[in-house]
């Protein structure tokens, strides 16, 4: 093999694309010719380099939940209009109602009470709309210091924003948002590709209600009120991790 | 479409989200740009699933994506020029100390690639980073084997040079 040839096939040798005969070739005159050697050093040093240090990145969660979100509308342009609502309601639950078939004994064993069905499919509009690109978060962070006092004047509450990122639901942001006549001030978090939406407004009255599960178009819905405040959890996730994030939610400070 | 086109969908093509990603972080150099162009990309895969005839599932979504991408920098020309940053926070990458102590190499490799004409630069990702054979990157940027062979060893050329030349101002 002479010198040209060999400086020809060096890419493809350094990433293995040359037949066998071929790389034995090259092999054999890098063996002898140092010029050619030294050209194989760069390259492989340049390689190397490129493959060391490039970042790898992980698409973010709240681009995970964007697509399913899009899919799911997507997927019903073509249904059929009779079989319209149902199915890409469930479309959007579907992964998680599957994954979670152990809790979802436990789901159905929850006694619906729904003392306003409106509120909570209002509430779930809200979630759904939030979902669209742009619409999660007026205030993006994930630092708890940073989205609490941006509350501060935008809304006549300051709404819970525990770290709960250590316990696998980070923060994501806030926002404003309204729901029928509430002005809500809107706590984002995520868990894996779904997102928590945390509404709480100012309550009517001062009266203490426990959590009540409900679910609407597939996804859940937890909300309560105490010390003055009344609070709304939204998401597709599953039932039992919702109900445990509502539990880390009232008690970490 | 039905719902098993939707589960069959998710199943192959999902997967390669972060790949799909990664590319678009490289191509469109910009956090949110790049997630609004890999939606716009998953969507077009979406519907034109159908065309999708089997094989090379990531190769198929990566086509796409980088579509998108070029899509994407032809209606911005004046964003080009943004400078890319190597941002770790949300890489998926070695423990945080070790980048500490990669992070200024890290920088001059980073630079080095957002110097490279856009067609040396993807050939390089879908290469080094995403680690595609030559044959994929084919079938992604739509161009012959040659001619990838030609500019990968020529974007590796410039590379070399612009690494040596960092190596020497640090030194």
């Amino acid at each position: 093999m002479r010198c040209n040839d060999c400086r020809d096939a060096l890419d493809l040798y350094v990433d293995n694309e040359l037949a066998p005969g071929e790389m034995a070739d090259v092999r054999e005159h890098l063996a002898q010719c140092a010029e050619c050697q030294s050209a194989h050093r760069e390259i492989v040093a340049t390689s190397r380099a490129m493959r060391a240090h490039l970042v790898r990145y992980a698409a973010p969660d709240v681009l995970r939940a964007r697509i399913r979100n899009a899919i799911a509308e997507e997927a019903t342009r073509d249904e059929r209009p009779a079989l319209r609502r149902w199915p890409w309601m469930q479309l959007v639950a579907a992964g998680v109602v599957i994954a979670a078939a152990s809790s979802a004994l436990t789901f159905a064993a929850i006694r619906y009470e729904s003392p306003s069905a409106q509120l909570t499919s209002t509430v779930v509009a809200s979630h759904i709309h939030s979902l669209v690109p742009g619409h999660l978060t007026d205030v993006q962070s994930t630092n708890t210091h940073n989205v609490k006092p941006w509350f501060n004047g935008r809304v006549d509450l300051s709404p819970l924003v525990p770290n709960l990122d250590s316990l696998g639901f980070p923060l994501l942001g806030g926002r404003v948002d309204y729901i029928g006549t509430h002005q809500a001030a809107v706590v984002v978090y995520g868990r894996r590709q779904h997102v928590i939406n945390v509404y709480s407004w100012t309550a009517g009255d001062r009266q203490t209600r426990e959590p009540v599960t409900s679910s609407d178009k597939g996804f859940h819905v937890v909300h309560w009120t105490s010390d003055g405040i009344e609070s709304w959890v939204v998401s597709d996730l599953n039932a039992q991790e919702l109900d445990q994030f509502v539990r880390l939610l009232r008690t970490v400070r | 479409m039905a719902d098993r086109d939707v589960e069959r969908f998710e199943r192959t093509i999902l997967p390669h989200l972060d790949d799909a990603y990664t590319l678009a972080r490289y191509l469109v150099r910009d956090e949110h740009d790049a997630q609004d162009v890999v939606q716009d990309a998953v969507l077009r895969a979406f519907r034109h699933f159908h065309g999708y005839a089997g094989g090379d599932a990531r190769a198929w979504l990566l086509a796409i994506v980088r579509n998108c991408c070029l899509t994407w920098q032809r209606s911005r020309p004046d964003r080009n020029t943004i400078p890319l940053t190597a941002d770790t926070a949300e890489a998926r990458g070695p423990a945080s100390d070790q980048l500490a102590i990669d992070s200024s190499e890290r920088a001059v490799v980073t630079r080095a690639l957002a110097e490279l004409p856009p067609e040396f630069r993807e050939v390089v990702v879908l290469r080094e980073v995403e680690d595609l054979s030559y044959k994929e990157i084919s079938d992604v940027i739509g161009v012959p084997i040659g001619t990838v062979m030609s500019r990968l060893a020529r974007a590796r050329k410039r590379l070399a040079a612009l690494l040596g030349a960092g190596e020497r101002e640090a030194s």
